[in-house]
């Protein structure tokens, strides 16, 4: 335990460093506007998919609770694959054009949506259908781009426990806001794919080597890119041959949009949708040893 | 500028930069069917036509009947196509200009494109098409593809990224402000890279430099196209008027790109129309008209003609005497929809089209995989990239039915190959360490590739490991494991061709 002295002390010690060390890149201390919120969660269930979306952000407040007037958001969907909309590999199209358009009503300045996808980029983002969906919105705030190869940069991972250093895309980190669209789907090695696994999709380097200590891996990307809003999609869920299916035999319809300020806890409910506990999914524990949230279901209020 | 010259010049430049948007078209843009008919060129060709005609199966006349209009052109006007439409000539009179010495004592080997031409036309009749190694319109494609473009977006990439980090003020931003226009019209998606790039690149820069012996010289000497079209050429209704150089006055012997008055026998067919004469004789003697000149008998030399003939004939079995690559070694994985091997090559004019469309830069120039005369035929290299599972471009853009156009349905079930795993470099089966990179990739809606849970010791303590098995039934060899694998170097699961869709042995 510390008493006051000690933590004055310690206070005043992290101050002279953070000023002394002034290259410390800014980038790195994570905007702390729900960090110190209760665990809560929204779940809502229905067919019409914007409403479904205007719903489930209403019971968390609103979507100005999360975005504030001139603010830049950046909007990650999964647009991972080359698959159409029915194949429940990427994010319902309707689910991004709605939380944009709620994004925009909010007085967001500038909303960027874009991934780092799998499949060749041009395809999927024709394929999964987000492309027109945003370009519908017609706004000249809204951007749905490619990624911008010249934007990665390698950044310390101060706490990391499997990586020391990873590339990450500027634009995602430097955005007032960060809004985490996944979709939740079967993943042989994770088990489930949800939000912590979405946001591998705004880092560089070779994916392909996180595959080896996936969980803490995840654990440590989350640590460096903060989501201020995770919406995970189970309008309709992969439920075999994820993350990219292919067939409708896989997919199940569940109508349902979960959503929380803390990933881990939107993550942890969503494994029950798969019929898994939170403590079964190894990202799901990791997440929330590093404080990304509460994955006790009991002890999160739903609203 | 004289008149004729300059119309003369704007065609042949808006031909070039025709050819050049249509190049950069080639490319996926937002839809599965490719907009424009991009391999336009080829179409054109009446070497690709032959090549298409001699080879096995039925020749596709839908794709290739512009190369039939071409050659009826010819008839009326002229070898006119070299001087006025060809983007490599268009290049050689371009960039050989200032290479160029005017009085130039060389004569060269006017004749040797026909001996091209009748060696090349015997050795696709017997079995082994080569046309395109000596198409002008494939060297200039391929050039392109393999060489010039990916050149041109490295600089200017870089150009780019550098404004971008420098940071100049006025500089940037105006850099960044085009950026958006060069990345969208004229800057491939990706950066190509390309196997036998620089080999592509030094055969054009050589092609070029021999400006400097003559001008034209590939044209006059070498290229069998310009051969075919000058035999045309000879029966034209389109001649010009006098055949050779007047005595008194030697400046078309100089001044004549073609050399084409050194020799009245062949005068018709080595002109190639672009009236350049008409504009520079001092004494208004030249004409251009449609009557029928006496054509004199081409002074061929029938003993080399024979032997070019015969000497094309015995390459086609002496190519046929090689062990099938197939026997001995698995890595020729042909693009999808690419018919049997043997056709394959008597099709494949090597124009390039199918690697610049490939959009996920699977796609490259062959030099030994396929045999000694496989050069520069597509080959899938899955390391460096993998074939997507629902793009049928390459189908789209093959001028000649080398690889035919595929459905998506048919190209879903179209196996390339097949991948297998490489135990002593999977890091499941070689460290005990999980991975699974190739299974999330896999395409096929079943996945083929599945996991088996496994207790393994690693060292002596006991651990649960899931490792990849591909299940050969479903694998359609696309690569994008192979592509994907996180192994450094070589990847741990490769494709091989083994139960390829278009080889008559399937699976054992």
């Amino acid at each position: 335990m510390l008493d006051r002295r000690q933590f004055i002390r310690q206070c005043l010690q992290s101050a002279c460093a953070v000023g002394v060390a002034g290259a410390v890149p800014q980038l790195l201390l994570p905007p702390a506007v729900c960090a110190a919120q209760d665990a809560v969660l929204a779940v809502r269930r229905g067919e019409d998919i914007p409403r479904l979306v205007r719903e489930t952000l209403a019971a968390l407040g609103g979507m100005e609770r999360f975005v504030r007037s001139g603010e830049t958001v950046v909007v990650k969907p999964n647009i991972g694959w080359d698959r159409a909309v029915e194949m429940a590999a990427n994010t319902h199209p309707l689910v991004v054009q709605t939380v944009v358009q709620l994004c925009l009503e909010a007085g967001a300045q500038k909303i960027q949506i874009f991934d780092r996808t799998c499949n060749d980029p041009r395809r999927c983002y024709v394929s999964s259908g987000i492309q027109s969906a945003v370009e519908q919105i017609d706004s000249k705030k809204v951007e749905i781009m490619h990624m911008d190869r010249r934007a990665y940069k390698e950044l310390e991972i101060t706490n990391g426990k499997a990586l020391g250093r990873w590339s990450f895309y500027l634009p995602a980190i430097e955005a007032d806001r960060l809004i985490n669209l996944p979709i939740a789907k079967h993943h042989s090695i994770s088990t489930l794919t949800l939000g912590m696994k979405n946001l591998m999709g705004v880092i560089g380097g070779n994916r392909g080597m996180l595959h080896r200590k996936i969980a803490e891996s995840m654990a440590d990307i989350n640590t460096v890119i903060h989501s201020d809003l995770t919406l995970i999609d189970a309008t309709r869920i992969l439920v075999a041959n994820g993350p990219q299916g292919g067939r409708l035999e896989d997919v199940e319809v569940r109508n349902t949009l979960i959503a929380s300020p803390q990933i881990a806890t939107a993550d942890a409910y969503a494994a029950t949708l798969f019929g898994f506990q939170p403590h079964q999914i190894e990202t799901i524990v990791a997440g929330h040893q590093r404080g990304l949230g509460e994955i006790d279901l009991n002890r999160v209020t739903q609203l | 500028m004289r008149v004729n010259r300059k119309w003369r010049i704007i065609v042949q430049s808006a031909t070039l930069f025709g050819f050049l948007w249509l190049f950069l078209q080639t490319e996926y843009r937002g839809t599965d069917e490719l907009a424009y008919p991009v391999s336009l060129l080829f179409r054109l060709d009446p070497l690709a036509l032959l090549a298409a005609v001699f080879a096995p199966g039925a020749s596709n006349l839908l794709l290739l009947w512009p190369a039939l209009v071409l050659l009826g052109l010819t008839f009326v006007f002229g070898r006119f196509f070299c001087s006025w439409l060809c983007p490599l000539g268009a290049m050689f009179d371009f960039f050989g200009a200032p290479l160029r010495r005017l009085s130039t004592p060389f004569i060269g080997w006017p004749k040797a494109k026909y001996y091209l031409l009748a060696g090349l036309t015997l050795a696709s009749l017997c079995g082994l098409q080569l046309f395109g190694l000596f198409d002008p319109l494939s060297i200039f494609l391929r050039s392109l593809t393999l060489a010039i473009n990916p050149v041109w977006n490295l600089l200017a990439n870089s150009a780019f990224n550098w404004f971008y980090q420098a940071d100049l003020p006025l500089v940037s931003p105006t850099a960044d402000f085009v950026y958006p226009f060069f990345r969208d019209r004229l800057l491939a998606f990706q950066q190509p890279v390309f196997l036998l790039s620089i080999f592509t690149a030094v055969v054009l820069l050589i092609l070029i430099l021999l400006e400097r012996l003559q001008s034209r010289f590939w044209c006059r000497n070498l290229c069998p196209l310009g051969a075919l079209l000058g035999i045309c050429s000879r029966h034209s209704l389109l001649q010009r008027s006098p055949q050779t150089d007047c005595s008194d006055c030697q400046l078309c012997a100089s001044h004549c790109r073609m050399g084409a008055t050194a020799d009245a026998s062949v005068q018709a067919a080595e002109c190639v129309r672009c009236l350049d004469c008409l504009d520079f004789c001092p004494n208004q003697r030249i004409t251009f008209s449609f009557s029928k000149k006496d054509i004199r008998r081409f002074d061929l030399s029938r003993r080399t003609l024979l032997a070019a003939s015969l000497g094309g004939a015995i390459m086609a079995p002496l190519a046929a005497a090689a062990p099938l690559t197939s026997s001995y070694r698995s890595d020729l994985i042909r693009p999808p929809g690419a018919v049997a091997e043997d056709e394959f090559l008597r099709r494949c004019i090597r124009c390039g089209e199918c690697m610049k469309v490939c959009i996920g830069g699977a796609l490259h120039p062959d030099l030994l995989r396929g045999g000694a005369f496989s050069l520069w035929s597509p080959v899938l290299v899955a390391r460096l990239g993998y074939c997507e599972l629902d793009c049928t471009l390459c189908g789209q853009v093959c001028p000649t039915g080398a690889i035919a156009l595929l459905t998506v349905g048919e190209k879903r079930k179209t196996k390339i190959g097949l991948a297998v795993i490489d135990k002593d470099r999977c890091l499941p089966f070689a460290r005990g360490e999980e991975c699974l990179v190739c299974e999330e990739h896999c395409p096929t809606g079943k996945k083929a590739i599945v996991f088996d849970r496994r207790k393994v010791l690693v060292g002596s303590e006991p651990k649960e490991l899931l490792q990849p098995r591909v299940l050969t039934e479903l694998c359609i060899g696309c690569g994008i494991c192979e592509t994907r694998c996180p192994v450094s170097g070589a990847s741990a699961i490769i494709i091989i061709t083994e139960g390829e869709s278009r080889a008559s042995l399937r699976l054992l």
